[in-house]
């Protein structure tokens, strides 16, 4: 049974109708959604009401946490002081528009989804702010999985889907500073794990401009990355409509891959 | 001349060991930096004239370099001092009394030099702090998971990581290990081999339990006040 996880939607509706018909084309009815429903884009009650609509078991993005709570990011979930501006405006323009009801939405949203060996997670399970980019520290990337007892640990964030197993993994420990005969030393074997981020169906930053999410057959474990086109202009229009920085609209259309991601990703706030 | 550290921890307002220490070292070869790794106040008694000894070391006394605890901590999320948040972990799991006679055991005039306290330290290549790099309350020890150890390493970025928070004395090295990992992405497949690099977790113990550390020779001796000085036999735990 195929399932499909999509994450990061962005206040992005073309993205997102485009890519529920692509779910659907497919027969897949089980979707999970990791979060960030709003943010950046210019149709965040329309994009909440279609998951509220659709069912969709959701956890909560960093972006659905700071319209409710407050920004509590510092600033180095942004690469530059112009960035920050250009995200504190979105982030106020997205409160100002969203209706009670939605960010009652939001507030409820749970931290993370468990089915069976699947966790599902929008950043990380330590935090929401948390970057698991597809190159980092490979110990650490198993440590998430493995304190978070799971096998699959599904997350966003970064805005980049990729599939990563996990190994044939060791790690051997010795005492130091025990009597001669006491000292010991052993070998730990490290389970396999595997992290899949969805990438994001609103904000795409793999180098392209489609919308992406992923496919996971729950009986084969196989994971496929879907890539699905959406009318793009009808959503850069929308930005510039809505008075929201131009910018936004310019780096959808051009599918800039690092174009808000902070400067050290592997930074987790603290906040 | 020898560099030598000497980590201490969990005094919670103990002056007479902390004068027991201090005897200690005075005897001890060596240059000597001494490390408190916090919990420096407690519950149990009153905690003001060690504290006010932390702060104005007598003539004779070696520096102490101080970061909080677990028990700072918790004086001052329910002093104020961490925005909304009141010691809550601490009220539920002790009770309210444990709450008062913390808050009654330090003189609020001491909570501006506590609040200045830095999380931990990073000396040479090494992390001094009270628990974890990801959580003050957090016991490392010899049953912690290798996996953990090394993560809790890696968020320092450092090679010996010195903790307090499980009152225990070790000295684990990680010293080799491997993940292969393969990332399947827009761009295609590749795979990569991921060594272990050598690194370290050191339990400093807690109270009249301390460690010296030699920079020179990154060995570690565990001590308690007033005694000599003795290798520590300890194993592995159940697993």
């Amino acid at each position: 049974m195929n399932q499909a996880v999509i994450s990061c939607l962005h206040a992005n509706l073309p993205a997102l109708e485009a890519v529920l018909k692509d779910i659907e084309l497919q027969g897949i009815t089980n979707i999970t959604c990791l979060g960030d429903l709003v943010g950046y884009g210019p149709q965040p009650n329309e994009v909440i009401e279609l998951i509220r609509d659709k069912k969709i078991p959701t956890c909560q993005g960093c972006w659905d946490e700071d319209v409710v709570d407050g920004l509590d990011a510092c600033d180095c979930s942004y690469p530059s002081q112009l960035a920050e501006k250009r995200g504190h405006f979105a982030h106020q323009w997205t409160t100002d528009k969203l209706t009670k009801e939605n960010k009652d939405y939001l507030a409820n949203l749970p931290y993370s989804i468990r089915k069976d060996k699947c966790l599902f997670v929008h950043g990380s399970p330590n935090s929401q702010h948390e970057y698991l980019l597809p190159d980092m520290d490979a110990f650490a990337a198993l440590e998430r999985v493995e304190n978070a007892r799971a096998e699959i640990l599904f997350c966003g964030h970064t805005h980049q889907p990729y599939i990563r197993e996990l190994a044939d993994g060791s790690i051997a420990v010795k005492i130091k500073n025990a009597a001669p005969k006491d000292i010991q030393e052993k070998e730990i074997q490290l389970p396999m794990r595997r992290i899949v981020n969805a990438g994001s169906v609103g904000e795409p930053r793999h180098g392209g401009t489609k919308a992406t999410y992923v496919v996971h057959n729950e009986v084969t474990n196989e994971v496929k990355i879907r890539e699905v086109e959406y009318d793009l202009e009808l959503t850069c229009k929308a930005i510039i409509d809505a008075g929201l920085p131009q910018i936004f609209a310019w780096r959808l259309k051009n599918g800039f891959e690092f174009a808000e991601q902070a400067e050290d990703a592997s930074h987790v706030c603290e906040r | 001349m020898i560099e030598r550290w000497a980590l201490v921890s969990g005094l919670k307002g103990d002056l007479d060991t902390y004068e027991l220490i201090q005897k200690d070292l005075k005897k001890t070869p060596g240059n000597i930096t001494l490390f408190v790794l916090g919990d420096m106040i407690g519950p149990e008694k009153n905690c003001n004239r060690l504290l006010h000894r932390l702060i104005n070391p007598k003539s004779n006394d070696l520096q102490p370099w101080c970061i909080y605890g677990w028990w700072e901590e918790q004086i001052l999320l329910e002093s104020g001092y961490r925005g909304d948040q009141r010691a809550e972990t601490l009220r539920i799991n002790k009770g309210e009394e444990v709450v008062k006679s913390l808050t009654n055991a330090v003189d609020k005039s001491f909570l501006d030099w506590i609040a200045a306290l830095q999380f931990g330290f990073v000396e040479l290549d090494c992390g001094l702090i009270h628990g974890s790099s990801k959580d003050i309350g957090e016991n490392l020890t010899l049953d912690t998971p290798p996996l953990t150890l090394l993560d809790r390493l890696t968020r320092l970025q450092v090679n010996r990581l010195f903790t307090a928070r499980s009152k225990e004395q070790f000295h684990l090295e990680l010293t080799e290990g491997t993940v292969n990992s393969e990332i399947e992405d827009l761009n295609g497949n590749r795979k990569k081999e991921q060594k272990v690099p050598q690194k370290a977790v050191i339990g400093i113990g807690a109270g009249k339990n301390y460690t010296l550390y030699d920079v020179g020779t990154d060995n570690t001796q565990f001590v308690q006040a007033g005694y000599k000085s003795e290798k520590r036999i300890k194993g592995f735990g159940m697993l």
